[in-house]
């Protein structure tokens, strides 16, 4: 039954073309849906996920960044510093505000680096310096793109006019970016010498991260401590959450859509060989085999067109973001899963009705058509 | 007399209801012996292929029994009848109807893989009955790379594939031409003299009666006497002569299956009259 199903397949190349093409489509439809919000997911946490901090430390109850503002003690550094199995301490300052550059406004977390963080730096520099002195920013490259600005440029953060010193990448996504200052500048601009916002901690290498962060937050009273990898899915979370409506229903739009179309075109093709799985019947097939042959002839279709959808999306993720630096698209085993699974349980229902008619009626009427 | 191979007892066919309604066989007794070829022949629209699929098992009769030897296969469940479609009948179609994505030979093959022979011997035992049936050379041609005959040949091959003990036809001479058309009905003897298997034929054509043993004309769902008919001098057909269109000869009255037969015919008189 196999071949039979392979030979419907292959016998003609516009009609595999149709089959496969159309699952193709339509699975590329619901896999590059799911790799923007993946991509989009992975550049919101990237700046935390390269920070290089085992442990954050916030104040108690804050979980994450986005729209949120944490005040500790100074005094917190010390103590955490102090505690078995911490190896390094860098305190940072944040602030949700903007990048502006004469007319143009980015929406931007801005980080208040000390003259010595060890963690908590841009990720990666392609221009200038990484940490900024008094009087300088270091800016994500996309945003200097957009607004026409060069090394030594002024930019205006926290309503201070200061120095482009240097260009980050894989800071920005297409809702925000992340831009650098010196700590004394933001202190200047925003709260006195006697808070920080964050400690990004590192942990020694026979610590375990979770341990650390309990005794953390056992020492040093109203703080709340997370492994790195917590306190990045809080905040995709978070993000997720207020955005989620649009992206979900976009999302799940795009799978309905997607999952009808594929139906439609596995369907169409089976009913293309209705008469001919009629004759098979009247031959003396059993309806498991008719069954088999038109599953397999579904699944064959699947495989097809989802390896097509799946290089198709690749490309894409190489295409897209030379177009549009900020959007980048990233196929995840999960979507992968999610899709080819939706897709294979689609696809057999949707071979399986114009078959199921037929295994109840009469061999001669599918043939002769005096059956419908 | 040996056993019958299967006996139908009255069979009946209707198709819808109400004022829609059609008998298209009513009544039809018939049974067949080992080694004979029965002929069915009729006007179209009769319900030869309605009776065909009966017996073949591809129908369900609205009334009358259908027994293969001691089974009642009229009376078996869905799930029962591939077996006795598989083994029991080898069934030609009206129209061919081979898999199109199929090569001659799998089309045959895969008729024993349905009925459980594996890949390799299915292909073994196609092949050589396609060979033996002259087509040796076209086993790996698609159904729309081969000529009509050769088609019918596949779909012959197909229908013994499995050494059922009857073998039923449905118009296997239409669409040929009349050497290939004779070729076809060697063949069908040949299954029927050498292979001891019940032959059933349904056709139009005057020219198969000398090969059946035996003849039977069907008119209106019913078997009735071929006394009323006439052939038609040009296509051969056996023309009922009521309403049939005609042309006046010398000493005789010629009846037409059709008008355009008897444009032919006078054309062709016309021709012989005055030729160029
Ligand atoms: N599925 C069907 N539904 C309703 N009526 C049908 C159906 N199949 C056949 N009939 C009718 O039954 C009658 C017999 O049809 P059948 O095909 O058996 O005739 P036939 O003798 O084989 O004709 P032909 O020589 O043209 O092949 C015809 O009147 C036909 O219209
Ligand atoms: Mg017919």
């Amino acid at each position: 039954m196999l071949r039979l199903a392979l030979r419907n397949l292959f016998q003609s190349r516009v009609r595999l073309g149709a089959s496969a093409g159309g699952v193709a489509l339509a699975l590329l439809l619901i896999l590059a849906l799911d790799a923007v919000v993946a991509g989009m997911e992975r550049q919101l946490t990237a700046y935390i996920d390269g920070s290089g901090a085992d442990i954050i430390v916030a104040q108690g109850g804050v979980r994450n960044m986005h729209m949120a503002a944490s005040t500790m003690n100074r005094s917190v550094r010390s103590r955490v510093r102090a505690l078995p199995g911490v190896a390094a301490v860098t305190p940072i300052q944040y602030a949700t505000n903007m990048v502006t550059v004469g007319e143009h406004r980015h929406l931007a977390y801005i980080i208040g680096l000390p003259r010595d963080a060890a963690m908590g730096l841009p990720p990666r520099i392609v221009a200038g310096v990484a940490v900024p002195r008094r009087g300088e920013a270091v800016i994500d490259r996309s945003v200097a793109e957009t607004a026409g600005l060069r090394l030594g440029d002024e930019v205006k953060i926290l309503g201070m006019e200061l120095t482009v010193a240097g260009l980050a990448e894989g800071t920005a996504s297409l809702v925000n970016s992340v831009a650098f200052i010196a700590k004394d500048d933001f202190l200047r601009a925003r709260g006195d010498g006697s808070t920080v916002s964050f400690l990004m901690v590192r942990v020694t290498p026979d610590a375990n991260p979770v341990a650390v962060a309990a005794s953390i937050e056992a020492l040093a009273g109203d703080v709340t401590a997370q492994p790195r990898a917590s306190f990045s899915a809080e905040e995709r979370k978070v993000v997720k959450d207020m955005s989620a409506d649009v992206l979900t229903i976009m999302n799940l739009v795009g799978l309905l859509i997607g999952l009808a179309v594929m139906a439609l075109t596995i369907y169409t093709a089976t009913l293309a060989r209705r008469k001919e799985y009629g004759v098979l019947k009247a031959l003396g097939a059993r309806s498991g085999q008719l069954y088999r042959a038109v599953l397999w002839q579904a699944a064959v279709s699947v495989m097809l067109g989802l390896g097509l959808a799946v290089g198709a999306t690749l490309l894409l993720a190489i295409a897209l973001p030379r177009l549009e630096p900020n959007l980048t698209l990233e196929l995840t085993g999960g979507s992968l899963l999610k899709v080819s699974g939706a897709a294979l349980l689609i696809a057999g229902v949707a071979a399986l009705l114009p078959i199921r008619q037929i295994v109840a009626l009469d061999p001669a009427q599918v043939f002769r058509g005096g059956g419908r | 007399m040996s056993e019958p191979l299967f006996v139908a007892e009255a069979l009946t066919k209707r198709y819808g209801s109400g004022a829609a309604e059609v008998v298209a066989v009513r009544d039809v007794s018939l049974s067949v012996a080992p080694g004979e070829i029965v002929l069915i022949m009729g006007p179209s629209g009769s319900g030869k292929t309605t009776l065909l699929l009966m017996l073949g098992a591809l129908l369900r009769p609205t009334a009358g029994k259908l027994w293969v030897r001691s089974t009642l296969v009229s009376g078996l469940p869905e799930r029962k009848l591939p077996d006795v479609r598989l083994r029991q009948f080898g069934f030609v179609f009206q129209d061919f109807n081979l898999l199109s994505a199929l090569s001659a030979l799998e089309n045959v093959a895969v008729v024993a893989e349905l009925a459980g022979i594996g890949g390799g011997q299915a292909r073994k035992r196609a092949a050589h009955l396609l060979g033996e049936l002259g087509l040796g050379a076209r086993l790996h041609f698609l159904p729309e790379k081969l000529s009509g005959g050769e088609k019918q040949r596949v779909a012959l091959a197909r229908a013994l594939i499995n050494d059922p003990a009857v073998v039923l036809a449905d118009e296997p001479t239409a669409n040929l031409d009349s050497k290939i058309g004779r070729e076809i009905m060697r063949l069908l003897q040949r299954v029927a003299r050498e292979q001891g298997r019940g032959v059933v034929i349904v056709s139009h054509d005057q020219r198969l009666k000398e090969t059946a043993d035996r003849v039977l004309w069907l008119e209106d769902g019913q078997f009735k006497a071929m006394v009323t008919m006439a052939v038609d001098p040009v296509c051969g057909m056996a023309v009922e002569r009521e309403g049939a269109p005609t042309a006046e000869g010398k000493d005789q009255t010629y009846f037409f299956c059709s008008r355009g037969c008897r444009d032919e015919f006078l054309a062709e008189r016309l021709e012989a009259v005055a030729p160029r």
